[in-house]
């Protein structure tokens, strides 16, 4: 039986306005583990890291990192000495631009946790070169390019000593060049036991690294399970369709309609 | 020093200008002592509407109502009205009623009003500015701010403004040279600047076009000095790769 999880989600809603966006998650990750969160576009998956960080706070439910119940947290104090724990990396990689990359990783460490400038520094120089930026220290955010920028970002959230770090689509704004530079940091500190939280729109990488996959959908998760399961055999027929077309065809449009489409050809009207 | 004087001032009447008067010691003592009031002028007013200028734009950047819409409504008033006409208020109306109420024992001197004048009104030109730059540091970089651990002091210091300041440059710039202009104003309430010890000098002469090219030359070289010093501080502050 495994130990205690180290995040806990239970039954979390959250709604926007009228407008719902998580209804009743539940999600476990354990110490040491990679989960990553896949699901269509709108489905809360961005909604869920945010929560647990405490960026946005749920109207029901509980959230659970380690001993800290992120739902209750009142006031500025406590959350900072939640994010002081929970490492985040953007989608838009979100550097300070008018820092060096130094600086960039510098900067929290030492005005946040009042680490000693050159201890801070070095671990700092360490940390670029383990995203093989060691070159790029004295660099600007904007001299970079977008996949350096984001491992910048890692390496930023990394400086923090955080426990566990949660992905927001790190790699969707990159190009598919850059995509592989990124996902080989990430796959680096997954194997080094490193918890791990993403939400990603690359299948195949989610399939090679992660412990578990939750698909959502709805601010629901469909279903979950090991990343075996989840991509060998799904369960529910929406995550069949969804894999389909998420890692279908690699990604090619495909040049002629599927078969069910001929089959099903009399439900199809045409106008003119 | 003073032979080359000698020598300009020759060279300047064979263009038909009568530059005579620098050579004496009256006139031109007063004119220095104008040039060294419009100095301090503009140094003091820049400092204190610069200070009024963050103040008031933290004020109309803040969630709290109760600052948020008397720091609007200042800024509306005093931008919408002419500094000399503000100037005139202060000095003849409000500087009279704390002379009538305190006596001799008033602090404020003419200049000291000019500067505060001066200070308010261009205060309310750099708080917009300001929160232009503000308004424009994206919410996403704030964000990474937080989930770094930040305090909102911390994020305010460290990243907002910083990026606020960069934004709003040269726009800050441009009000400053604005008011080195402004400052001529001090004569209206006889603050002996450079445009009163000009007036006071050429009532009693006839060297009018010759003072008046002076003057103007002194302003353009003082509003071209801030200029440089503004492009030096815009070239340090720049964030290479953004922008240009």
């Amino acid at each position: 039986m495994p130990s205690e999880p180290l995040i806990q989600l239970r039954d979390v809603h959250l709604a926007f306005a009228d407008n719902p966006v998580l209804r009743g998650i539940d999600l476990d990750v354990h110490k040491g583990q990679a989960v990553s969160i896949i699901g269509p576009s709108g489905s809360g998956k961005s909604t869920i890291l945010r929560c647990l960080t405490g960026l946005l706070r749920p109207q029901l439910g509980s959230i659970r990192i380690g001993q800290t119940q992120v739902d209750q947290l009142r006031g500025e104090a406590e959350l900072i000495a939640l994010r002081k724990q929970v490492g985040f990396v953007f989608q838009q990689y979100n550097l300070f631009p008018h820092l060096s990359v130094l600086e960039n990783l510098l900067i929290a460490p030492t005005k946040v946790l009042g680490r000693n400038r050159n201890e801070a520094r070095e671990q700092a120089l360490a940390l670029l070169d383990k995203v093989r930026l060691g070159h790029k220290a004295a660099a600007f955010p904007g001299e970079l390019s977008g996949g350096q920028q984001q491992r910048v970002a890692i390496a930023r959230a990394l400086a923090m000593r955080p426990e566990l770090i949660l992905f927001d689509e790190v790699t969707s704004a990159l190009d598919p060049e850059m995509v592989g530079e990124v996902l080989a940091v990430i796959r680096e500190l997954t194997e080094e036991g490193m918890t791990c939280v993403l939400v990603t729109h690359e299948m195949r990488f989610a399939e090679e690294i992660s412990d578990q996959v939750y698909f959502t959908e709805h601010g629901r998760i469909v279903e979950h399970g090991s990343a075996a399961q989840i991509f060998g055999d799904p369960v529910h027929e929406r995550t069949r369709t969804f894999l389909q077309h998420a890692l279908g065809q690699g990604g090619q449009r495909p040049s002629r309609p599927a078969p069910d489409v001929y089959r099903n050809l009399g439900r199809y009207s045409l106008s003119v | 020093m003073s032979e080359l004087l000698h020598v300009l001032v020759g060279q300047l009447a064979r263009l038909g200008l009568n530059y005579s008067f620098l050579l004496e010691s009256h006139a031109s003592g007063k004119l220095l002592d104008g040039a060294l009031t419009t100095l301090w002028l503009c140094l003091w007013s820049i400092v204190g509407s610069l200070l009024v200028g963050v103040l008031l734009a933290a004020a109309v950047t803040s969630a709290r109502r109760w600052l948020q819409w008397p720091a609007r409504a200042f800024i509306e008033v005093t931008r919408n009205t002419p500094t000399l006409v503000q100037l005139y208020c202060a000095f003849l109306v409000l500087n009279m009623l704390i002379n009538q109420s305190l006596g001799n024992a008033n602090p404020m001197t003419p200049f000291a009003w000019v500067v505060l004048v001066i200070s308010l009104h261009k205060g309310a030109f750099h708080a917009e500015a300001l929160r232009a730059g503000i308004e424009a540091v994206p919410a996403v970089t704030l964000e990474a701010a937080s989930s770094l651990a930040f305090s909102r002091r911390q994020q305010l210091f460290q990243v907002q403004l910083p990026l606020a300041v960069r934004f709003a440059l040269p726009a800050l710039v441009n009000n400053l040279i604005d008011l080195v202009k402004m400052t001529a104003v001090a004569s209206a309430i006889a603050v002996n600047d450079i445009t009163y010890a000009s007036i006071m000098i050429w009532t009693q002469g006839d060297n009018v076009i010759e003072l008046m090219i002076l003057i103007l030359a002194f302003y353009g070289l003082l509003s071209f000095a801030v200029n440089c010093a503004g492009r030096a501080v815009e070239a340090r502050l720049r964030m290479p790769g953004y922008g240009n």
